[in-house]
């Protein structure tokens, strides 16, 4: 039976990785391959006085050591090339990669790793509260003749990545003429991508050119990453996708790969380089630890009229995508709810002595709406108005516009998800039947899809199969084995099983912005449904002269074209892809797509790199929760999520979408911690310290899908993967303030935290 | 380093292994029988990306030396499918919507034949507790749990109980 839009369908890659089949990135192996330990630094800052490699060279098995003076002399980074492969004068934070050992075999190389010996002058290392404070040293010397990626530099220096600065008129005079000022200050803490399978990169250096094997979420940045840091052009790499064991951002960077790379060079060999898990933790570009602060002024009718907004973030050592992300704070901070008044805004990101920051699923949303939804209830509460009664008064309706300007055209979404969530779960009924030590909250958000290019090739087969080619990748998600399949199958009416999508490879296919951002069922599904239809166009000409028939009275269906209304007139699409493909040549199409820029306010602030949501989407999370007031334990006992799909292509993998975000989400909210010392070293070093949701701590999600299509992509889908987790500490945090009466700053809330505010309150009373 | 020779019956085969004595059995199963499908996630025990059945019970393959596995029984995801053809639970957990990135998935197929080996009706909680050494990143663990109760009430509709290795 044809596959259908919105219905279930396997995906392609199930079979492979429940019998365990699946190649992963950690499972790559090759004829003559070598293996890399990587030497580290120690200490989280000093200077690098001396490596000495002759032991290690000297030891069994031993291929090469690699350091920094193999390396060319050259930099890189995703947004500013700050970055070189090894520490050569400076270490930067503990972890830093100063040698490469290669051997013949993984314990080999971990052997002469540790007969490495590396001399550093210590030095007191810079935390996040120095460098917003201005004190310690300045982690990077040289910041001036850094090279922003894209041409375009922003507003930077000495320690500080990045500022961002919006100072509109009359923000002063509000707060003059409030009748109310609510102000609160949140922290959030790092936290870990905790994908299962720790990172690994396998690389070739032959014929001019690197060739690597590697299980990341973006193979052109990869190819990138490792151009800019080995000095060659982009097309002298080569970047052929593996199964990836999870990622959620944090495998879209080349991390190890330049590593690999660097190696392959040096030695001559293939090098595969494997992370421990504990290297993994160490060396993690996690999502960044930050502080807020929101404070809001209100007239005496309740309305906001004027805020002020600051965010300082720790962007670790070196850069990675983070100042992208240090202007989102914009995007996010009043664009869900109405402020009749101007927002000045300072966002700031700090170069620390840790290690790099970078994207986890929702990013920064996490705690900004944490921190938003939160301010909302304080502002209710102060009001004394209900909680969602005040945001729904104040809810953005169609057409208004963000803090960057732009114009939310569907932004009256929220309100229909409002109204979906009190079908599904009434809240005055809620309220009245909550338990001992319960509480509910409630949040709202819009977000986006990541706009990026993708492409997209459709080869039929003699056969009257297809294959799907493309650079797109699944990280998981099922937005290509699912996701582009369907949308693929369905065009051509073809069945289960007779769509096969190809791994990533850029030497074969066109520019793809990678897994990231909820794009890929959307916007390369854009691209694959083009080039489905161009394929089904050229299919129906052939089926037409097979069949005699007028072309527009053909449909395909099944697997066979045939006449509507006479289902005996049929060819099998085997014989029609045949007939087009030795009498006109291949049927092939290619397609590519690209979400067109949203239009901004260019004005709105200094320093703003990323500035418009595109392909905007709705969301509004409930969730009820029970305070154990012995343990300090927080149980999630329901969750509600009303989500705005555009148009749900996949319901299996929509879902699992939603389910698999707030699970992340909650342990965001509640026990995820990835907590760093004054001495800038991270505390939680192991998955044994590291805690992470089970089984027993994730309650079934309620979903309610709303489809609302975009104007713009093909069958009308947005982004869908990304969304869940953004409301996930919002509605928690909400839900805890209500059940305890008291307000936590600081995310995660983990039983401490909820233990002590319960202590405090008793000795007030 | 001394080796041991250690005979085991690996997926209904006898095999026999010359390993030093610290070798863990996650890497004599990847590294020497090339049998990848049980993966290394943590090497501490934690994720249960590696479990491996030894005589029946669900275990860490990352941190059980493979000199303890003499004479015992030892099954991997490799040995629960037939020749390839998945198991009637590892059908559903991909009509389910268990899999996503799949690293997990083979260690939680391991756990979870265990469990329906021992028990023919577990509860949503027996099935939660069944893979409590099993940590998913992607899927919020629902669908997983969703599959597992399929597979039981098939089982039980079809009178046998003990449909789980096809």
């Amino acid at each position: 039976m044809s596959v259908t839009i919105g219905g279930t369908m396997d995906r392609t890659d199930g079979v492979a990785k429940v019998t365990g089949k699946a190649q992963y990135g950690v499972d790559h192996v090759e004829a003559g391959m070598a293996h890399a330990a990587v030497v580290r630094s120690p200490v989280p800052a000093g200077r690098l006085v001396g490596v000495d490699v002759g032991a290690a060279r000297r030891m069994p098995e031993v291929v090469g050591v690699v350091t920094a003076a193999d390396q060319p002399d050259s930099y890189g980074g995703w947004v500013l090339q700050d970055q070189r492969i090894l520490a050569s004068d400076q270490v930067r934070y503990e972890g830093e990669p100063i040698a490469i050992v290669v051997a013949e075999t993984r314990a080999a190389a971990i052997a002469a790793a540790a007969a490495v010996r590396v001399e550093i002058e210590e030095w007191e290392a810079v935390t996040m509260a120095k460098a917003v404070a201005g004190e310690g040293h300045v982690i990077h010397p040289d910041w001036q003749s850094y090279v922003p990626t894209f041409g375009v530099d922003h507003p930077r220096w000495g320690n500080c990545a990045c500022e961002v600065r919006a100072e509109p008129d009359g923000v002063d005079e509000a707060f003059a003429r409030a009748a109310h000022v609510v102000e609160d200050t949140f922290t959030a803490n790092r936290q870990y991508q905790a994908y299962l399978e720790p990172k690994a990169a396998t690389a070739s250096y032959a014929d001019g050119r690197y060739i690597l094997h590697t299980a990341t979420q973006y193979p052109f940045n990869v190819r990138e990453r490792v151009a800019q840091l080995m000095g060659v052009r982009l097309s002298d790499v080569r970047v052929v996708g593996k199964t990836i064991g999870g990622g959620f951002g944090a495998k879209l960077d080349g991390w190890v790969e330049p590593l690999a790379a660097l190696a392959a060079r040096v030695t001559g060999r293939t090098v595969q380089v494997r992370l421990s898990r504990a290297e993994d933790i160490l060396t993690c570009p996690m999502r960044e630890n930050a502080t807020m602060t929101i404070r809001t002024a209100l007239d005496d009718e309740g309305r906001m009229i004027g805020r002020q907004f600051t965010c300082e973030m720790d962007n670790g050592a070196y850069s990675g995508e983070m100042p992208w992300l240090a202007s989102l704070p914009l995007t996010v901070i009043g664009a869900v709810y109405k402020l009749h008044g101007p927002m000045r805004a300072v966002c700031r990101l700090w170069y620390t002595n840790t290690p790099p920051t970078g994207a986890f699923r929702g990013v920064n949303g996490v705690y900004l709406y944490m921190a938003q939804e939160q301010h909302m209830d304080h502002i209710a509460d102060t009001l004394g108005v209900d909680r969602r009664e005040y945001r729904l008064r104040h809810l953005f309706e169609d057409g208004d516009a963000s803090r960057t300007g732009q114009v939310l055209e569907q932004a009256g979404i929220l309100r229909q998800a409002f109204d979906r969530l009190e079908e599904r779960a009434p809240w005055q009924e809620i309220l009245d039947n909550l338990g001992p030590n319960q509480g509910v909250g409630i949040a709202a958000a819009v977000w986006m899809t990541n706009p990026l290019p993708g492409e997209v090739t459709i080869k039929m087969s003699e056969d009257g199969t297809a294959s799907l080619v493309t650079a797109a990748n699944d990280n998981g998600s099922g937005a290509v084995s699912m996701g582009l399949t369907q949308i693929v199958a369905s065009t051509l009416g073809l069945s289960e099983g007779d769509v096969r999508a190809s791994m990533p490879d850029t030497d074969i296919s066109g520019y793809d912005g990678g897994s990231q951002g909820s794009r890929t069922t959307a916007i390369v599904g854009t691209a694959a449904l083009e080039a489905s239809t161009k394929v089904r166009e050229q299919l129906l000409a052939t089926a037409a002269g097979l069949l005699e028939a007028h072309v527009d009275d053909i449909e395909l269906v099944d697997g066979q074209a045939r006449v509507k209304g006479s289902p005996s007139a049929t060819v099998p699409l085997g014989q029609v892809a045949a007939a087009a493909t030795f009498t006109g040549g291949a049927v092939t199409a290619t397609s590519s797509y690209a979400t067109p820029p949203v239009p901004f306010d260019a004005g709105c602030a200094t320093g703003a790199l990323f500035t418009t949501m595109c392909t905007p989407t709705y969301h509004v999370h409930l969730a009820v929760v029970e305070v154990d007031d012995v343990t300090g334990n927080v149980d999630v006992v329901r969750y509600v999520v009303v989500q705005d799909a555009g148009k749900v292509i996949s319901p299996v993998g929509a879902r699992g979408q939603v389910q698999g975000g707030i699970a992340q989400g909650i342990g965001y909210s509640l026990y995820e911690s990835q907590r760093i010392g004054d001495d800038a070293r991270l505390v939680e070093r192991s998955l044994e310290s590291y805690r992470l949701p089970l089984a027993v701590d994730i309650p079934d999600v309620e979903v309610v899908f709303l489809e609302n299509p975009d104007p713009q992509t093909g069958l009308g889908a947005k982004g869908i993967g990304e969304a869940p987790i953004v409301l996930s500490a919002a509605a928690i945090s909400t839900a805890v303030r209500h059940a305890t009466g008291r307000t936590f700053n600081a995310i995660p809330i983990t039983p401490e935290d909820v233990m002590f505010a319960l202590q405090e309150a008793e000795e007030v009373r | 380093m001394t080796s041991n020779s250690v005979t085991f019956s690996l997926n209904g085969v006898d095999r026999t292994v010359d390993v030093p004595g610290a070798e863990t059995l996650l890497d004599t199963l990847r590294d020497r029988l090339n049998l990848r499908g049980s993966k290394e996630g943590c090497l501490e025990g934690e994720c249960g990306a590696c479990t491996v059945l030894v005589d029946d019970r669900p275990i860490d393959a990352c941190i059980y030396p493979t000199a303890a596995c003499g004479g015992r029984r030892v099954r991997t995801v490799e040995g629960l499918s037939d020749g390839g053809v998945p198991s009637l639970l590892q059908r559903a957990m991909v009509r389910s919507g268990s899999i996503q990135c799949g690293f997990c998935t083979p260690g939680f197929v391991v756990a979870v034949t265990a469990l329906l080996e021992r028990e023919s009706n577990p509860s949503r909680a027996d099935i939660a507790d069944a893979v409590n050494g099993n940590i998913c990143r992607c899927t919020g663990y629902a669908q997983i749990i969703e599959a597992v109760q399929a597979v039981v009430a098939d089982s039980l509709a079809a009178g046998t109980g003990q449909e789980v290795e096809a």
